[in-house]
């Protein structure tokens, strides 16, 4: 799939596009975790959790409802790490401990429509 | 707290004795039957928030799985909140196909029958065909519907045996006041697994477990060196509804660097807000109704309802739990974390996500671990399971239930 370019200064996120960039739901990326090897989680989480204030004081800039695309897709991005470091952080592995796989569910912001 | 161990309610305290409990209550489908006229068409079943229809005309639709009914609840013109089972008058039809809305009347698809937002039937189309139907007593057909602390309660009886108030013997009295509605915005998460409902509910009626099967979620932030079992503090019983006082971790300090970048961000409803409680303006911390014994490292009241609901309110929202019986084997899980408002910022919106995440994988770990509860079940080699002293909310619950299922339990004056 094309991509627009990331931000300039988050180009260190470009390997991680590819897996995390086109999930637009809790579930998608709650899903994606489940499915890829503990190492990969690790390397995502190692690049990026380090610099998340810098993403963020960049991202700050912007209406967070009219984010151009480029920045729309480095929060994406960024958004997967909330279920990466729970794999990385909490875990020590992609899965919850005896929970089918694969595990869906389904998660609704009320009155919100999350990135 | 002079002594913590006088407080750890056991199950002898509440004149329980009932530690065998059969394994039959979680594999029959006749249980399951029985569960569904005695318990869910005759308590009270909390199903929403009188704030998700604040203004006239604003409507919800519900499905409850274990009476397969679907509910639309409704606030009128006269600011009424209705409800009533999602069925046209004509040939049945689910006519309200949109989860909420804001209308003044209801159109069939089908064949256009319409009503208004009061359920009552206001147009039938070449009316001249149906001489029979009495349009006055032919509106959606009501079901009893009630609130308290801003909570809908429907009750699925012709006659319901008792008032809410009533039902709820006076936990309604202990969190009068209660500042729910401080806690508006909701994110909800919902799943289905094979397991039978009551699973769910015993895990959340006891801390027995968190030490173990959340070892490395909830440990650390939630079980203090003097109570490594997480016996619950304090436990209070009203009719079949109870609350009891859990302590958690005030130093906990996750060294961890994502976690601690959302700690800075937005506290997740779970951590308590130090700096609020010491200014008094923690939420429910602050409620008397809400950790009696003035513990220090007051974590949470965990409130069950029952039959099927457990609240845990924090200094910064609280937790809604729902387990719906879809058949003995299989339940539906509702979750809601409510906070004080929607992310107003990135920062926030990423930290409310990884607060979901860690909330959601903590459920997903009860789920799963109820799952393998239902394998072992149903496998057949045990007749009864155990639950001990320190589980006296599990056998306080198997009582109401075995009451219920029996046609007694509803709290009459």
């Amino acid at each position: 799939m094309n991509h627009p370019a990331l931000p300039e200064n988050f180009a260190f996120l470009a390997p991680f596009v590819a897996t995390w960039g086109d999930l637009h739901t809790q579930d998608e990326r709650y899903r994606r975790r489940q499915e890829l090897p503990q190492g990969e989680l690790e390397a995502f989480h190692a690049a990026l959790a380090p610099r998340l204030e810098e993403v963020f004081t960049h991202l700050d800039q912007f209406d967070p409802q009219a984010l151009p695309e480029a920045e729309a897709l480095l929060f994406r991005v960024v958004l997967g790490l909330t279920e990466a470091s729970q794999a990385v952080e909490i875990f020590g592995q992609p899965r919850v401990p005896y929970a089918p796989f694969p595990h869906s569910v389904a998660m609704e912001w009320v009155g919100y429509q999350p990135h | 707290m002079a002594n913590l161990s006088e407080h750890m309610t056991k199950a002898r305290d509440m004149g329980l004795d009932n530690g065998r409990v059969p394994v039959e209550y979680y594999t029959s489908a006749d249980y399951f039957r029985r569960e569904q006229d005695m318990i869910f068409r005759r308590a009270w079943l909390m199903v929403g928030r009188v704030d998700e229809v604040p203004e006239p005309g604003d409507y919800i639709v519900r499905d409850l799985p274990t009476l397969k009914a679907s509910v639309v609840i409704a606030r009128g013109k006269d600011g009424k909140v209705r409800a009533f089972h999602n069925a046209c008058s004509h040939r049945g039809v689910a006519l309200v196909c949109q989860e909420r809305g804001n209308a003044m009347t209801f159109r069939c698809p089908y064949h256009a029958w319409v009503y208004r937002i009061d359920g009552s039937l206001s147009a039938i189309p070449a009316e001249q065909d149906f001489p029979h139907v009495d349009k006055a007593t032919s509106g959606l057909a009501p079901i009893h519907l009630d609130s308290w602390a801003g909570f809908i309660f429907l009750n699925f009886a012709q006659e319901p045996e008792a008032t809410l108030p009533q039902f709820l013997a006076g936990l309604d009295q202990m969190l009068e006041g209660a500042p729910f509605e401080q806690f508006p915005f909701c994110i909800r998460v919902t799943d289905e697994i094979d397991c039978n409902w009551k699973n769910l509910v015993n895990a959340f009626n006891e801390g027995y477990h968190v030490a173990i099967l959340h070892s490395k979620t909830l440990r650390p932030a939630v079980v203090p060196k003097e109570n490594p079992h997480l016996h619950y503090l304090d436990v209070k019983h009203f009719g079949p509804h109870s609350a009891g006082t859990v302590q958690r971790n005030f130093d906990y300090n996750p060294q961890a660097p994502a976690l601690t970048w959302v700690y800075a961000q937005m506290l997740p409803t779970s951590a308590p807000d130090i700096a609020a409680i010491e200014e008094g303006r923690a939420g429910f911390y602050e409620h008397p109704g809400i950790n009696r014994l003035k513990i220090p490292n007051f974590g949470t009241e965990t409130i069950t309802i029952f039959p099927n609901i457990s609240i845990q309110p924090l200094a910064n929202g609280y937790l809604f739990y729902q387990f719906w019986p879809i058949n003995e084997g299989r339940m539906r899980t509702e979750v809601r974390i409510y906070s004080r408002h929607a992310p107003r910022t990135l920062r926030e919106e990423y930290a409310m996500a990884s607060t979901l995440a860690a909330t959601r994988d903590v459920v997903v770990e009860d789920m799963a671990m109820s799952r393998l509860q239902q394998i072992g079940f149903e496998s057949g080699g045990k007749t009864h399971q155990q639950f001990g002293q320190n589980e006296p909310l599990l056998r306080m619950f198997t009582r109401d239930y075995e009451a219920y299922l029996q046609g007694k339990g509803m709290g009459q004056p």
